[in-house]
């Protein structure tokens, strides 16, 4: 048995008096050290100070806040090493549903009331799955996919592996994902799905899709997920980004504003939503989403400096030049020169449209950047806006036409051609548009018919 | 819209709260005093798993249950049902023993089984001579989950069924997969000559 009384335990519980019972029954494991804490600010603080062996963290939070929601944010920050031990407590009976459809799921989960020998049970338990995947988790932190993945298939053929033979198929899914090897990931997810239709794992297909831009069969499965599984929010906001690749933003946001409501403090919902409503034109979204993303995201480290440009680019959306100039500025110069390339040609860009006697300087010196790197299609219809109102044609048709040949030209069509539009070049954009077309038919003749370029 | 089911489920929720304080209550008490005071502990249990299923077969009449199905290993069942009940039915002088032949996971809504099996086990001691029996095995892509009783049998087949019967028998019913469904058979051919309850899971 383990040593218990040598594992740091977290307790996690608005409740005083839940606090004290969970410590007495983790006392009677022999648990030495036992911490608290009341919130899910606490929670984050202490985790990331002195990250414990296990915590025992109730599902209801208080100031709504789940559980769940602190666990999903955890292993998003990268903040939960996979030796750690998180077992979600709860009285609910509903929640074994949100564990048997999410991708993000802790440990385990233990309903209240339990005895100190049952909690014992499922914690040995989990300390000997851990062992076994010990190896696998080491590969996988330090990103040795290859190795990772050698690590699964021989545990997948093993004796000792049988108790774990879905988790091994969810594990190497994953790390198909996370190596972006999608088309793998598919075939993983759908091995899995020839077992038991299991929600999470109809979520990794769509995903998997998604990803090889397969939009229409991605968008068919995540519809199945979301129709069986309301309660699945991370489902809706796949469905959401899939509508958005597809242009249809005002589905999108129609979806995520649904979710948000039920959510209230997801802020990585909030920033979608956000996005969303900018693609949708509905910029007083978009900007109300935002402030709270910046009001309220209190995860250390969390509003980054993508939120501001995003701030920055719905209040030029509103047509508020002035407050946009604001934001801005409101940039240190220290977090400036930490910014990645596209980040700076974003800043620089929106900086340009919001005062052309600030912006252009910085701009035109990042010009030549701008012609030849690879950006993202948010920053490239910055640069494409910038460009347009200082009347560099080359370089905003070089975007325009770069966005329409991309992946994301669906998403941001309506957006490149209502600024086209506003510059007075409809008739240009439409000539951008007819040869990007003629490109990829040329395109198309060149290669097998079944090449997944035609999707 | 649910509110009564709002009402039910947020007051059995807050029972359940208190009914864990009082048992950690007790379990610092039989640390701290050197007593055995199991029993209260099985009482306060088994009047938390009454209130959820209460809620279940609620859910079943309005035709909103649902399973949810995690992957679950089966002798980790077994071993939940033999902690939660052993010690109470050695109190009245039965034995429960646990024989699990499957050793890989299978998809199961983990609670829900967990808590048929424990209320079989109950129903079984209550007429059970000297000996219960859980055991697990697998038939032609079927979990069969059995519970074996060395007493009389029961009195009629089918027997009338109280609110656990009926719970089983539908949640039973809503484990599906490639067009399977489960289902619940009792009978008095029990590998103990008593009664079975078998549980059939695809």
């Amino acid at each position: 048995m383990t040593d218990y009384s040598k594992k740091r335990f977290l307790v996690i519980d608005d409740q005083a008096q839940a606090r004290d019972a969970l410590r007495t029954v983790a006392q009677q494991l022999g648990a030495f050290a036992v911490e608290f804490a009341s919130n899910y600010q606490d929670a984050i603080f202490r985790i990331r100070n002195n990250m414990p062996d296990i915590i025992l963290c109730d599902y209801v939070l208080g100031d709504g806040r789940s559980g769940q929601q602190l666990l999903e944010e955890l292993r998003r920050f990268n903040l939960l090493p996979d030796e750690t031990i998180f077992m979600m407590v709860t009285g609910e009976q509903s929640y074994e549903q949100v564990v048997s459809a999410v991708e993000l799921i802790p440990d385990d989960y233990i309903i209240k009331p339990f005895s100190p020998d049952k909690l014992l049970l499922r914690l040995e338990r989990i300390v000997a799955k851990k062992l076994f995947f010990a190896g696998y988790y080491k590969e996988k932190r330090q990103q040795e996919y290859a190795n990772a993945l050698a690590i699964l298939e021989a545990a997948r053929d093993s004796e000792a592996g049988r108790p774990y033979r879905f988790e091994i198929l969810r594990q190497r899914a994953e790390i198909f994902i996370a190596s972006g090897d999608v088309k793998s990931a598919e075939t993983a997810y759908r091995s899995i799905l020839e077992n038991y239709e299991f929600p999470w794992a109809r979520a990794g297909v769509a995903r998997s899709l998604q990803k090889q831009n397969r939009l229409q069969e991605a968008r068919a499965e995540i519809d199945r997920v979301v129709a069986s599984t309301p309660h699945f929010f991370d489902a809706g906001d796949l469905k959401a980004s899939i509508c958005m690749a597809q242009g249809e933003h005002a589905e999108a946001q129609q979806i995520l504003d649904d979710i948000a409501k039920k959510t209230p403090r997801n802020y990585l919902r909030k920033r979608l939503l956000a996005e969303a409503a900018t693609l949708n034109g509905d910029t007083a979204t978009a900007l109300a989403a935002m402030a709270d993303v910046i009001a309220n995201d209190t995860m250390p480290g969390a509003i980054s400096a993508e939120d501001r440009l995003a701030t920055a680019r719905s209040h030029i959306n509103a047509g508020d030049k002035i407050t946009a100039e604001k934001v801005l500025l409101g940039i240190r110069d220290s977090e400036l020169q930490q910014m990645a390339l596209m980040e700076q040609a974003s800043f620089a860009a929106l900086l340009a449209v919001s005062s052309v006697d600030r912006g252009k300087i910085r701009f035109v010196g990042l010009r030549p950047a701008m012609l030849v790197t690879e950006f993202n299609s948010t920053t490239r219809l910055d640069i494409m806006r910038a460009a347009l109102s200082l009347d560099d044609h080359q370089l905003a048709d070089l975007q325009s036409g770069q966005l329409m040949a991309g992946p994301d030209a669906k998403k941001v069509f309506g957006a490149a051609r209502t600024l086209y539009a506003l510059h007075g070049r409809e008739k240009d954009f439409r000539e951008i548009q007819r040869q990007v077309a003629l490109m990829r038919i040329k395109h198309e003749e060149d290669v097998a018919p079944d090449s997944p370029a035609t999707a | 819209m649910h509110k009564l089911l709002d009402i039910l489920a947020s007051g059995i929720h807050d029972a359940k709260n208190q009914l864990f304080i009082a048992e950690s209550m007790i379990a610092a008490s039989e640390a701290a005093h050197g007593i055995a005071m199991g029993e209260a502990r099985y009482a306060i249990e088994s009047a938390a798993n009454r209130l959820s299923r209460t809620l279940t077969a609620y859910h079943l009449m309005r035709h909103d249950a649902a399973a949810s199905v995690t992957p679950t290993i089966v002798g980790d069942v077994c071993d939940e049902v033999m902690l939660a009940q052993r010690k109470h039915l050695a109190e009245h002088g039965i034995a429960l023993s646990v024989d699990c032949q499957v050793f890989d996971e299978w998809p199961l809504d983990r609670d829900l089984v967990t808590d048929m099996l424990n209320n079989a086990v109950q129903n079984a001691g209550r007429f059970a001579g000297k000996a219960v029996q859980v055991s697990a095995t697998t038939d032609d892509g079927w979990l069969c989950l059995r519970v074996d009783d060395d007493g009389p049998g029961f009195a009629t087949l089918p027997p009338a069924t109280g609110t656990g019967l009926m719970v089983a028998e539908r949640l039973a019913r809503l484990h599906h997969r490639h067009e399977r469904q489960g289902s619940l058979l009792l009978s008095n051919q029990g590998a103990l000559g008593g009664a079975r309850f078998e549980l059939r899971l695809p």
